[in-house]
């Protein structure tokens, strides 16, 4: 097929796919009696940026901006130097007790996040890091640790033997050349991990609820749940409106790496 | 082998470090902090009464501090449990009617017998509040407000289809739903009364107005009651009104959607459900809109509305039991009661009611079985899979019924 | 290099100090990784299995004591019947789920490899916002749109004369549910599988493609020949992944079929888990239960994980 025919397959799913997406921004937009009008209203005859006026007016949503970007940000840093350092041991090193901590890395990721709840609780609160960010970053490295490490050692192993031999130095260490070339390499792969760990911290729910209580300390996500916690009427439209924007961060955070999710970037690699 | 060794010292490193953390003791209150958990209903609809009530406390206890969260209904319990658990627990906490009896009966909460004296009003609560804090003789939940059902209706539709006195009984308001069925034709799936098919807090109000219950208790065994005579008597009344007088689905519940979504859009000439659905309806209908007491099958009498409401506690692992019990007192003053009824709840005791809708339909009312493991019923949804089966027609009433009362008749005795 | 003629066990000491050091090096690097896993999670999964030999309720949990019952949580789970029709509905549930999102996940990768730059960018903009949207509002907007009284697909399916469908129940019977939380749980899973693998495609050198393609061979040869050893890592990753998370999922079908309409008929384990253990509050039930999970699942994934291990072994 011709790439015109390419393109149109491609802005079809993208209507497809996006159109709950669209129903949410459309709604965050629309007054009150329209958001569950009986024949659906589309896009909004008369538009109202009042809903995103209540969202950001909630007090301290300026204040769990922060705390989700502080959370996230240091998750995703942390998580992507630890977990490619260790999927390089573990694509590129032969040592005992591989196999097992390769095991060990989808293994932990089997255990039923709901059976931990509690336990992780009483051991955090052990600790101290019960209602404090830190608590929550380390926690959710947890999370994010073996996913990442599982993740980045099948794109490191996938990466043609040719390119890495072509572009080894002689006199560096092992070490050193493997993240000098492999970096670049592997950047696809690093990042889609990073969206996905980014993704996953941002709209994490049940261990924040759990471990903050802390008006000052939580994160967006609870700021949004308190749009639906009540047992009265719910503010749809204020809901629509901050989910619109907690997915704002997300957007610029991925604008800011896909470009390196570039098709064709070794190109000039195995040459000479 | 030196790396052998090496991951071997890693790993008792790891292990030590949880090992000597578990030794240390847990937080510790600070002793002049008081922490306490509200639901975010209070947070948008009386933070002003709460705020009072911290104020008058921290008068009287100075260099005390009142931090106030608010919580969720869909996870406070998982949060309450965690923190029973692990630490942190609130100096006071509010429960749901129905959630206490469980926590109750684990020994979560303080007794508060001999501090009952120092509540506003504590010899008339409310007895449906009163009862929900109250287990094996002894105080552990003190009546905060509760709410109850009536029907909002369309003054305007009623008036267009000449329907000019309020029913008095089932049988003259399922005919005044048939009138209005006729009247609005043209608006398709229109229902004259919007109730949801599964809405077992109206159902039931059928079998206890017929003097039947949900389930009976003697001698500590529970036996559910609903295949009784007088409960399927009520439930074959329930099926009745609910075909002639409503469109909603026969599976689907109260919230979903929320009644008062469906009448703001024009789909119903009144809706049944707590009394603050008024401040929902919507700008078209609200100038047109009215409530009343849901009658009962007998004329002149109201129908038993189901009390919904909420209780205070204070956790056992509370730092100081007479702090938080004042805090208490300054939240359930006749003062901060009164606020509480402006804004539309009815307050905790019989003497500060007035005739609100909402407090007339409190005057006869049901209350679930108090037992440990009702809220295992609930969340089984076992009233909701029998009432979509009469209402669906996929058993008879007196089938679906026997099978939900053996149902609840185990889940009651589990241990 | 050279070594001084009388040094020679030094310099075995030296050699062998160096190539101890070399030999350490990536018990080094797993090291941050293993002792934050460590720290943080041994003593939750420590207590997992122990909870899962205790009566441990609400009551117990006050206390912080439970009684030790031995093997009976495990009994009274596997002698449940619930428990099994639940593990059957929900391997289905699993297979048809993990097949639809990595074949249509990686059509879509393999559409963004074909596409103009200004359709690739709309299209993974698309993707990523579908991924950031909140599980929970995106479980409220689907159910907006399926909706008994007034929702769009009910709307659109009877203007486009597909059959009158108004007012109809998307939620009555337990397949409907099901389908609906199974389309729900595709769509959003589809942006990470067709992201990611066309993450793995850019690693494809465009010259062995084209050198491929200039000697005459078909696309197909050249997919099967030259793409899929590169993506299969990849590929046996998100496919194990899916299966894990696919088969404990909870919040979608929970909030979706809604707290009011799961019953036992249409548990899947993830709800299972969370209603027998955790709503009951039996938490020695619910640990057991964790752990027969975990089991099921290493089962389900074991030809998956055993391959992706093997990769690493033919270097």
């Amino acid at each position: 097929m011709r790439r015109a025919g390419w393109n149109v397959v491609g802005v079809i799913l993208f209507a497809v796919m996006v159109f709950p997406v669209f129903w949410m921004i459309s709604t965050a937009f629309k007054p009150d009696d329209q958001i569950n009008s009986e024949n659906p209203t589309w896009i909004s005859g008369s538009p109202t940026l009042h809903h995103f006026g209540d969202a950001i007016h909630t007090p301290f949503f300026w204040n769990d901006v922060k705390n989700s970007l502080i959370v996230v940000t240091i998750t995703v840093a942390i998580a992507m130097v630890l977990a490619f350092v260790a999927a390089v041991a573990l694509a590129k090193y032969r040592f005992t007790g591989r196999k097992a901590f390769i095991v060990l890395m989808i293994g932990i990721q089997m255990l039923p996040g709901a059976g931990l709840i509690i336990p992780l609780f009483v051991a955090l609160s052990r600790v101290h890091q019960v209602d404090k960010l830190s608590g929550l970053i380390i926690t959710y490295l947890t999370f994010a640790l073996p996913f990442s490490v599982w993740t980045l050692r099948g794109f490191i192993l996938g990466i043609p033997r040719d390119l890495e031999e072509a572009a080894m130095v002689d006199g560096s260490t092992r070490l050193g050349a493997f993240v000098r070339i492999l970096l670049p390499l592997v950047a696809p792969g690093l990042v889609a991990t990073s969206i996905f760990a980014f993704i996953t911290s941002w709209n994490e729910y049940i261990f924040a609820r759990i471990l903050l209580s802390d008006q000052s300390k939580q994160t967006l996500t609870l700021w949004l749940s308190f749009f639906l916690g009540t047992s009265r009427h719910t503010d749809w439209g204020a809901l629509m409106a901050g989910s619109t924007l907690t997915a704002i961060p997300v957007v610029i955070f991925f604008l800011l790496v896909q470009r390196r999710i570039a098709f064709g970037l070794t190109a000039g690699a195995v040459r000479g | 082998m030196r790396s052998r060794l090496f991951a071997v010292a890693v790993a008792a490193l790891a292990l030590g470090a949880v090992a000597a953390t578990a030794a240390a003791s847990g937080q510790r209150h600070q002793a002049n902090k008081l922490t306490v958990w509200l639901q975010v209903d209070a947070q948008s609809g009386w933070p002003d009464v709460v705020a009072a009530a911290s104020k008058e406390f921290e008068a009287d206890h100075p260099g005390a501090n009142v931090d106030v969260q608010y919580q969720n209904w869909g996870d406070h319990l998982q949060k309450f449990d965690a923190t029973l658990a692990g630490g942190n627990t609130p100096d006071v906490i509010e429960m749901g009617n129905t959630e206490m009896t469980k926590y109750m009966a684990a020994g979560a909460f303080a007794d508060l017998t001999s501090f009952r004296s120092s509540f506003a009003n504590s010899r008339s609560w409310l007895k449906g509040l009163a009862a929900s804090g109250r287990y094996g003789g002894k105080v552990y939940g003190v009546p905060y407000y509760a709410g109850s059902r009536v029907v909002t209706y369309r003054t305007d539709l009623f008036k267009k289809a000449r329907i000019n006195r309020l029913p008095r009984s089932v049988a003259q308001f399922t005919a005044d739903a048939r009138t209005l069925a006729r009247a609005n034709r043209a608006t398709k799936g229109f229902s004259p009364v919007y109730t949801a098919g599964t809405d077992w807090y109206f159902a039931m109000s059928f079998v206890y107005d017929y003097g039947g219950t949900i389930a009976r208790t003697r001698g500590g065994k529970w036996t559910g009651t609903l295949n009784s005579k007088q409960s399927l008597a009520g439930l074959t009344a329930f099926k009745r009104f609910f075909l002639a007088a409503s469109r909603a689905s026969k599976t689907s519940d109260e919230n979903h959607p929320a009644p008062y979504d469906v009448y703001s859009q024009g789909g119903a000439g009144a809706i049944i459900g707590p009394a603050w659905f008024s401040c929902c309806v919507g700008n078209k209908y609200k100038a047109d809109t009215a409530q009343f007491v849901m009658p009962s099958h007998v004329t002149g009498k109201s129908m038993p509305g189901f009390l919904g409401g909420s209780d205070l506690a204070v956790p056992v692992t509370a730092s100081s039991k007479s702090l938080a019990a004042d805090w208490i007192k300054d939240f359930t003053s006749t003062a901060a009661e009164r606020s509480l009824q402006a804004k539309g709840n009815i307050p905790n005791a019989t003497n500060l009611l007035g005739s609100s809708v909402n407090e007339r339909a409190a005057v006869r009312s049901w209350f679930v079985p108090t037992a440990k493991h009702w809220v295992d019923v609930e969340n089984s949804n076992v009233l909701r899979t029998m009432l979509a089966q009469i209402l669906t027609g996929k058993a008879s009433v007196r089938k679906a019924a026997t099978s939900a009362s053996r149902t609840i008749t185990s889940v009651l005795n589990g241990s | 290099m050279a070594i001084a003629a009388g040094a020679v066990p030094r310099r075995r000491r030296r050699l062998t100090w160096r190539r101890a050091l070399r030999g350490s090096v990536p018990y080094w690097l797993i090291l941050p990784v293993a002792a934050a896993l460590a720290a943080i999670l041994g003593y939750p999964i420590y207590s997992l299995f122990r909870l899962s030999l205790q009566h441990y309720t609400l009551f117990e949990l006050i206390r912080h004591e439970g009684q030790w019952v031995g093997l009976h949580n495990f009994g009274s789970v596997l002698h449940d019947a619930v428990f099994w029709h639940t593990v059957a509905r929900t391997v289905v549930f699993t297979i048809a789920n993990v097949g639809m999102t990595m074949v249509l996940g990686t059509l879509v990768a393999l559409l963004l490899v074909r596409v103009s730059a200004w359709a690739r960018i709309l299209v993974t903009a698309g993707l990523v916002l579908v991924w950031a949207m909140p599980q929970v509002v995106a479980v409220q907007v689907w159910y907006w749109m399926t909706n008994y009284q007034n929702g769009v697909v009910n709307y659109v399916l009877t203007e486009l004369r597909l059959g009158d469908f108004f007012h109809h129940d998307w939620y009555a019977t337990t397949f409907s549910q099901l389908g609906l939380v199974t389309a729900l749980i595709v769509w959003g899973a589809l942006p990470f599988v067709a992201i990611t693998v066309y993450a793995a495609l850019s690693q494809v050198p465009a010259e062995l493609v084209e050198a491929a393609e200039i000697d005459g061979a078909r696309p197909s040869r050249v997919f099967r020949d030259i793409t899929v050893p590169i993506l299969r890592p990849v590929l046996l990753i998100l496919t194990s992944l899916s299966i894990l998370w696919d088969f404990g999922v909870f919040t979608q079908p929970y909030l979706l079929i809604g707290q009011a309409h799961i019953h036992p008929g249409n548990y899947l384990m993830g709800v299972y888990l969370f209603e027998e253990g955790y709503l009951h509050s039996d938490y020695g039930r619910g640990a057991a239960i964790s752990l027969l999970m975990l089991l099921m699942v290493a089962a389900m994934s074991v030809v998956y994980v055993r391959r992706m291990v093997k990769i690493g072994d033919v270097e």
